[in-house]
């Protein structure tokens, strides 16, 4: 399909710009082995600066807790509302009316994250004054992440939902199936991939942001990132720093490649054991 | 036949939308008030008056607006028009760069072995799985005052000494490049994977050059992907706040950052909720045109719920 030279030429200009992409995450895993500051030779010195610092440790909690509850909630709503527009919405239904379920999951998509953060921000203050609720805090910090999320567990459920055969869902009543015991027993089984997919992606959702996190946050709830900004505002970059950064970097790299491979070997089976099944 | 007694039709239809509302009620719910209203309370702050410590207070006033403009008590001033103006130039460059880099990355993808290909697509998107702050912090390593690149450039002249190529508008179209690249490429690989490659069989056979076949026979096939990219990268490149901010320095300042700006440093909420809605209005205006345009030239067709 591609001729012989344009390959050549594609392969000349593609790694390097490969090689340039991961240039930058390699430097911060360089750094982080400086000794101090601007200062060459190797050593373990930032690491074990960070093995001793209680602040790094609370930050890492914070995230973490900030990460998994927030993906928690929203698989649970997420799927809840995918399952719902796919399977119980009229059909083929006109007006404005039917539109606004779409329209409300894909605001949170479409809305610039500086606004959604400076939103919360304003919305969590005036709560907070009137109510003396909700003040800024983790707690606020995961409401965010709940409503970021969400849209995207719904949208990979209802995908999948939609792709699905639709005469399972009449067997199932013609079983005399309820709803709740189909939904237990036919569509959670059925959907599984992509719950755990929302979840996956709410995790990484919450991991890359930081504008909603910094608008959203108050002074005792400092995350990782949040720390990273600070430290790298007050007083630039340090081979601490770099090693944080280094850390969050190795990890998301190896959770992906683990994801990826798994993912495929999933698939060749899955695909694999459709192929027996029909021959 | 009217009252009591409804029809089966109707109960079942009247069951159906209580399931719609146990199901998906929750979710919408708590996206319309933890989100849509919010944002409502924000844009409405815009035409309030501000009192000494920045916070909005009545009566009801239109000068959030004119500040937006420029108008101050001290005259005009085309600071916030440069800085509109810088954030579209920011926020085109990016774009362009990123459509660029995408067009022989998706083709070399393409090229490929077809079980490699999802791993190679994989290592493009990876980065980008890194959090924002780690991964735009980690260009000052190699742009900044002694970086390896800096020195290079100042060997070419290209900056003083002692001046890195961060802070300053480089490094932000470069920041902003490489954190929206994979929005460009995923769309752009989608449609380019579906390319029709019989039209440049077609091509070849009435001798037309690389060059001509790629702009008749490749280019309108993969255009579909393209803009839907330069909306996934154009959008959220126009108003990114982490990347001006860390790479971007004083003079770079960008819209993100001036309405940040008015909810921090110097608190004046009314001037950012209208700094904000005209950043919305620009947003929508470029989202709209850039469907009916999709739409015009056959469109991509999208996962809609």
């Amino acid at each position: 399909m591609i001729p012989r030279g344009v390959r050549y030429a594609l392969s000349g200009i593609s790694w390097p710009l490969y090689a340039l992409l991961y240039t930058p995450l390699a430097l911060v895993a360089y750094y982080s082995f400086a000794p101090a500051p601007n200062e060459a030779g190797h050593s373990l010195h930032a690491y074990n600066l960070l093995l001793h610092d209680g602040d790094v440790f609370s930050a890492l909690r914070r995230s973490l807790i900030l990460a998994i509850g927030s993906a928690i909630t929203s698989t649970a709503l997420g799927t809840l509302l995918g399952y719902g527009l796919c399977r119980f919405r009229t059909p083929n239904a006109k007006g404005v009316l039917a539109h606004i379920p779409s329209l409300i999951i894909y605001t949170p998509i479409i809305m610039p994250s500086l606004v959604f953060g400076i939103s919360e921000l304003i919305f969590f203050n005036l709560v907070h004054n009137a109510t003396g609720m909700l003040g800024a805090g983790l707690e606020t910090m995961i409401i965010a992440h709940i409503t970021f999320q969400v849209p995207y567990v719904a949208l990979t459920v209802y995908a999948r939902l939609a792709g699905l055969d639709r005469y399972l869902f009449d067997a199932a009543n013609d079983l005399y199936a309820n709803g709740l015991k189909s939904f237990l027993y036919l569509i959670i089984p059925l959907v599984q991939p992509a719950i755990i997919g929302g979840f996956m992606l709410g995790i990484t959702l919450s991991i890359d942001d930081f504008t909603i996190s910094f608008f959203t946050s108050g002074p005792g709830s400092v995350t990782l990132p949040i720390y990273i900004y600070g430290a790298i505002a007050r007083k630039g970059i340090s081979p601490e720093i770099n090693a944080i950064g280094t850390l969050m970097i190795g990890t998301i790299i190896l959770l992906a490649l683990i994801h990826f491979f798994i993912t495929r070997h999933r698939d060749r089976a899955g695909q694999f054991a459709a192929r027996g099944s029909i021959s | 036949m009217s009252g009591a007694l409804k029809t089966e039709q109707e109960i079942e239809a009247g069951r159906q939308r209580l399931r719609l509302w146990v199901t998906s009620g929750p979710g919408l719910v708590w996206i319309m008030l933890f989100l849509l209203i919010p944002s409502a309370v924000l844009l409405g702050i815009a035409f309030f008056s501000s009192d000494d410590y920045g916070a909005p207070v009545l009566p009801l006033s239109v000068q959030p607006f004119q500040q937006v403009a420029g108008y101050s008590l001290l005259g005009w001033d085309p600071g916030n028009i440069t800085i509109f103006l810088r954030s579209l130039g920011q926020a085109g460059t990016a774009t362009l760069v990123s459509a660029a880099l995408s067009y022989p990355l998706v083709f070399f993808i393409l090229s490929q072995r077809e079980d490699l290909r999802p791993l190679l697509l994989l290592f493009i998107v990876l980065p980008s799985w890194t959090n924002q702050v780690v991964r735009t912090y980690a260009w000052l390593e190699l742009l900044g005052p002694n970086a390896p690149v800096s020195w290079a450039a100042h060997l070419l002249h290209a900056v003083p000494p002692d001046l890195g190529l961060a802070p300053g508008s480089f490094a932000v179209t470069t920041g902003l490049a490489y954190n929206y690249l994979p929005y460009m490429i995923v769309p752009l690989y989608a449609s380019a994977e579906k390319l029709d490659w019989t039209l440049v069989e077609a091509g070849r056979d009435l001798y037309a050059s690389g060059l001509r076949l790629f702009w008749h026979a490749v280019f309108p096939q993969t255009l579909p992907g393209l803009l839907s990219g330069v909306i996934f990268v154009a959008i959220p490149a126009f108003g990114d706040y982490v990347v001006p901010q860390l790479l971007g320095g004083d003079k770079a300042l960008m819209i993100g950052s001036l309405i940040a700006n008015q909810f921090t440093e110097t608190p004046d909420w009314p001037y950012g909720a209208a700094l904000t809605i005209i950043m919305l209005v620009f947003t929508g205006m470029g989202l709209v045109g850039f469907r009916i345009l999709t739409r015009k030239l056959g469109g991509a067709e999208e996962v809609t719920i």
